[in-house]
């Protein structure tokens, strides 16, 4: 729904299915959200749930099956290649492996310049110097300039792969398990770093994760997904404290926090046997202790259930709250 | 650690063996073609360190001209290889769907013939020279050479770094000049050595059986079938060029191999 | 208590461009039967090679400089190699992070199970077919009898790691050692598979060494917890204790540094400056000194060594006095 920020971007019932050796896979089926100016959505959900996917449609990289994909107002499906890749002067991407996501033949300064370079930004002493500001910005070393990816940590490769993505000045950034590949305490460090940038740079985050601590810590808001489908949609709070849908919940509980309470929160759930669903029917089912049983949730096509301006959910027996 | 690979001994023996047959004119002792009858059938002594054949000719300065012809053609099979054979993968590599089915399929059918026999049939058509030699054989070992760069190529464009390289914006034409090729470099150089000791032994062989350079030029292959007669009494004739031969390609497959094992080092980490 | 494992003063190097340098430094701990413990580290901790010199898996250019590990009080880094592979896999059984790498992908998972049965016992192949199907039922793989004849790319990660944990326990260990064992996981998968290994431990008495980057994990599946840090261990306490009170610099920010749905979103998390020290670039003294918000003159100049400090064991001169201020700053 309309809100008072801008949308920039934004996915409109979008599918993406692939035939597989056992039949089509959804690897998104009707996803709708979008990105509000300045702020970060998270994406959140296991391996398998598309994420990743929604990423790929979103920067251009991959075309969906059907539905409609918008960036800064453009319709992707209906720009010609040439358009689409200077429309990528706006939405830049981090990817999760720091090392594999820089070349390694190539030099920090040739890495973060690529992209001055492929829209044809400056010359070679302002680039140069653009690229020590960069360095600088996300808390490197000219020194690392001529060094190679191999020669530097996990953390600074992430950190000069984030300058890369900032070269162009994009509106919007796309984290795609951004920290997830990171030790502990250099996720802390490239988490503030990245809350920093985005405050000074009025910067728009899509931030696709599957660790829900740090999806609460980045985000405005959360969409979970599940084998393809948002299943919930909110703010914060409304995940975390109010979840509906069973698999947030489910989530929610076998994530092991770092506290000593006796009580062990790991909690054993339904096996996961594939089951194909049946058309818009919850394809939750098959994992869900309260839908195993019920004939609605069998048969009965999905319908967003919008519970307030800012929490949505896909479910037809949700989780009661007060 | 960076071993250096460039300084290695078999990469100082290819350069000693090139240098000395491409200096031939300046280093053999003899005219290779000069008879002197007097001499013939000698063994190696110290006028004729190799001994002399039976016009009198000077092994010596036969094996370094011999050398020279060897190399030069296996060389330009070499480069000509390269250049087919890396063009047909990456545009295999690159564009995939049916135009990588049909070049990969046409690469087995290739692979497939005889090679012996497919030389017999191009040599019959266009003759055996210097030129026609090293395309025929560059031909022969394009295939191998295209296998290689069309799944090293795939391999790099399904990498995170390509996939970065697209989304900062580069054109896709600039894509596997900048971005790739850098990548599948050292890989290259491996089936470049690889492809210059079969070259070599391509030659060889074709030489020997009479489909390669004919008398009164020698290769190291027609030395050697020149000298495979008289391989009982004067076993000269055969030894040395086939030691030749036998030195050279295994310098050029253990500068490959070591090559190899270098970018497989540097690739796993403990 | 006696000790299903014990390990005095290990060392281990790696050749560097200025000779030899050490990635694990003395490290000396053991684990009582039947104790979980968690050993917690980041990268270049040395968590990782602990492990593969528990099941003597070092090889050059690594190398154990010094160092006795006692398994079930017989040592095993001097025994005859020959004698300690009846061990290796069948009194000490280690599962890795991948699965998929674990287990032959042309085999099928139920021959692969049988290998391991048949080596570490006398059952023939029948029997140990039955024993194998027992195995899958008893880490919960459903129809094992119809499963034993998948292959590994038939099935999910979660499962595969059961099986992995199956022909782990095949031999009937006493230690079993899970090196980033959920780490690949899926979170509900992580919690199950952690679910069973606590299970089957309980079961047949076994001890666990759980080696994680996740704290969550470690925090809810160990009874102890161990911290390196850079080669060195720095703390070892109930989980109760590092977690509520943490008294080593590094420990401390290690636990503040972590980011769950408890942390205040409000502000910047507590990270640590800087990193982790090259294995070429020690620092003289205590090696986290450079990093420590409560580094001392005498910490760069000797090396604090690993003793009791009132109720737990750390690695740090002024432990006493900021285990005062900890009990202080609740």
């Amino acid at each position: 729904m309309t809100s008072q920020t801008d949308s920039v971007a934004s996915l409109s019932g979008v599918s993406r299915t692939f035939k597989g050796k056992t039949g089509t896979v959804h690897a998104l089926d009707n996803v709708t959200f979008d990105l509000k100016a300045g702020k970060t959505l998270a994406l959140v959900g296991e391996s398998g749930s598309g994420k990743t996917t929604a990423a790929r449609v979103l920067l251009g990289l991959d075309q969906p099956s059907s539905g409609k994909i918008e960036v800064l107002g453009r319709n992707l499906g209906s720009l010609k290649y040439e358009e689409l890749r200077l429309l990528r002067r706006e939405i830049q991407v981090v990817q999760q492996d720091p090392f594999s996501q820089l070349n390694r033949r190539h030099s920090v300064e040739r890495i973060i310049s690529s992209p001055l370079i492929a829209f044809n930004i400056g010359d070679k002493q302002s680039r140069r110097k653009q690229v020590i500001d960069l360095l600088k910005a996300v808390g490197l070393e000219e020194e690392h300039l001529n060094r190679r990816p191999h020669e530097l940590s996990g953390g600074q490769c992430q950190r000069v792969a984030i300058a890369r993505a900032l070269a162009v000045d994009p509106k919007i950034v796309v984290l795609d398990e951004a920290v997830s590949a990171l030790d502990v305490s250099v996720r802390a460090q490239v988490l503030n770093l990245l809350r920093e940038i985005q405050a000074s740079r009025g910067l728009t985050y899509l931030f696709i994760t599957h660790d829900l601590g740090v999806a609460h810590y980045v985000a405005d808001e959360i969409a979970v997904m599940f084998r393809g489908r948002i299943v919930e949609r909110g703010n914060r709070d409304d995940v975390f404290k109010q979840s509906r849908h069973h698999y947030t919940t489910g989530l929610l509980s076998s994530v092991p926090l770092a506290s000593p309470t006796a009580e062990k929160r790991i909690s054993g759930q339904v096996q996961s046997l594939p089951s194909p669903v049946e058309g818009d029917a919850c394809n939750y089912r098959s994992r869900c202790a309260v839908g195993l049983d019920r004939e609605d949730c069998k048969s009965l096509p999905m319908q967003i259930t919008q519970g307030s301006s800012t929490h949505s959910w896909l479910c037809h027996s949700p989780v009661v709250r007060p | 650690m960076k071993f250096k690979w460039r300084y290695s001994f078999s990469g100082f023996l290819i350069l000693l063996i090139l240098g000395i047959c491409l200096a031939a004119p300046i280093l053999a002792p003899y005219d290779p073609n000069a008879i002197a009858v007097a001499d013939a059938f000698s063994g190696p002594t110290a006028k004729n360190w190799m001994g002399a054949d039976d016009l009198g000719r000077d092994s010596f300065s036969r094996i370094l001209y011999g050398g020279r012809i060897t190399i030069l053609i296996a060389m330009a099979a070499t480069l000509i290889a390269l250049l087919i054979g890396t063009t047909w993968g990456l545009i295999a590599g690159v564009r995939r769907g049916w135009v990588d089915e049909f070049l990969m399929r046409t690469a087995d059918a290739t692979m497939a013939i005889p090679q012996i026999l497919f030389a017999l049939v191009c040599v019959s058509a266009v003759g055996a020279s210097i030129i026609s030699l090293p395309i025929v054989v560059g031909i022969l070992l394009s295939p191998t050479t295209a296998r290689m760069a069309r799944s090293a190529v795939v391999t790099e464009l399904s990498s995170d770094y390509v996939t970065a390289a697209i989304a900062s914006g580069t054109k896709r034409s600039k894509l596997i000049l900048s971005e790739v090729m850098p990548n599948i470099a050292p890989q290259l150089l491996v089936q470049l050595s690889i492809n210059a000791a079969a070259a070599v032994m391509l030659e060889a062989t074709l030489s020997f059986i009479g489909l390669g350079i004919q008398p009164p030029n020698a290769s190291w292959g027609t030395l050697m079938l020149q000298g495979y007669a008289k391989i009982w009494n004067t076993y000269w004739f055969v030894f040395f060029p086939a030691l030749a031969v036998t030195i050279t390609i295994l310098a050029f497959n253990a500068y490959g191999e070591r090559i190899r094992v270098t970018m497989d080092s540097r690739r796993s980490s403990v | 208590m006696t000790s299903a494992l014990v390990v005095k003063g290990l060392s281990l190097s790696v050749p560097s461009a200025n000779g030899r340098v050490t990635v694990i430094d003395d490290l000396t701990f053991d684990i009582p039967a039947g104790r979980r413990v968690g050993l917690v580290g980041e990268s270049g901790s040395g968590k990782s090679l602990t492990a593969y010199s528990l099941m003597r898996l070092i090889k050059e250019p690594v190398r154990i400089e010094k160092g006795e590990i006692f398994l079930d009080g017989q040592e095993i880094l001097g025994m005859d190699i020959k004698k300690f592979r009846h061990l290796r896999g069948n009194d000490i059984s280690m599962i890795y992070q991948d699965p998929m790498s674990a287990l032959n992908p042309i085999m099928r998972i139920g021959a692969q199970i049988i290998e391991s049965i048949q080596l570490h016992s006398d059952l023939n192949r029948a029997q140990a077919r039955k024993a194998a199907i027992e195995l899958l039922a008893s880490v919960g793989i459903p129809e094992p009898d119809r499963r034993i004849d998948s292959y590994p790319f038939e099935m999910s990660g979660g499962m595969l790691q059961r099986v992995v944990i199956a022909i782990a326990l095949s031999g009937e260990p006493k230690v079993l050692i899970a090196d980033e064992a959920t780490t690949a996981l899926d979170v509900t998968t992580q919690a199950r598979v952690l679910t069973l290994i606590d299970k089957l431990a309980a079961e047949r008495g076994l001890s666990v060494l759980l080696i994680t980057h996740d704290l969550g994990v470690a925090a809810q599946f160990s009874d102890e917890l161990m911290v390196m840090y850079a080669g060195k261990l720095v703390e070892r306490g109930s989980v109760n204790q590092i977690f509520s009170n943490a008294v080593h610099p590094y420990t401390k920010a290690l636990l503040n540094s972590h980011c769950d749905y408890t942390t205040d979103v409000n502000k910047p998390i507590n990270s640590i400056a800087g990193q982790p020290p090259r294995p070429d670039n020690r620092p003289t003294g205590c090696v986290f000194s450079p990093r420590c918000a409560h580094v001392q003159p005498e910490c760069r100049e000797k090396v604090p060594q690993i003793e009791m400090v009132h109720d737990r064991l750390t690695a740090c001169f002024r432990a006493g006095e900021l285990l005062e201020l900890g009990a202080v700053n609740k």
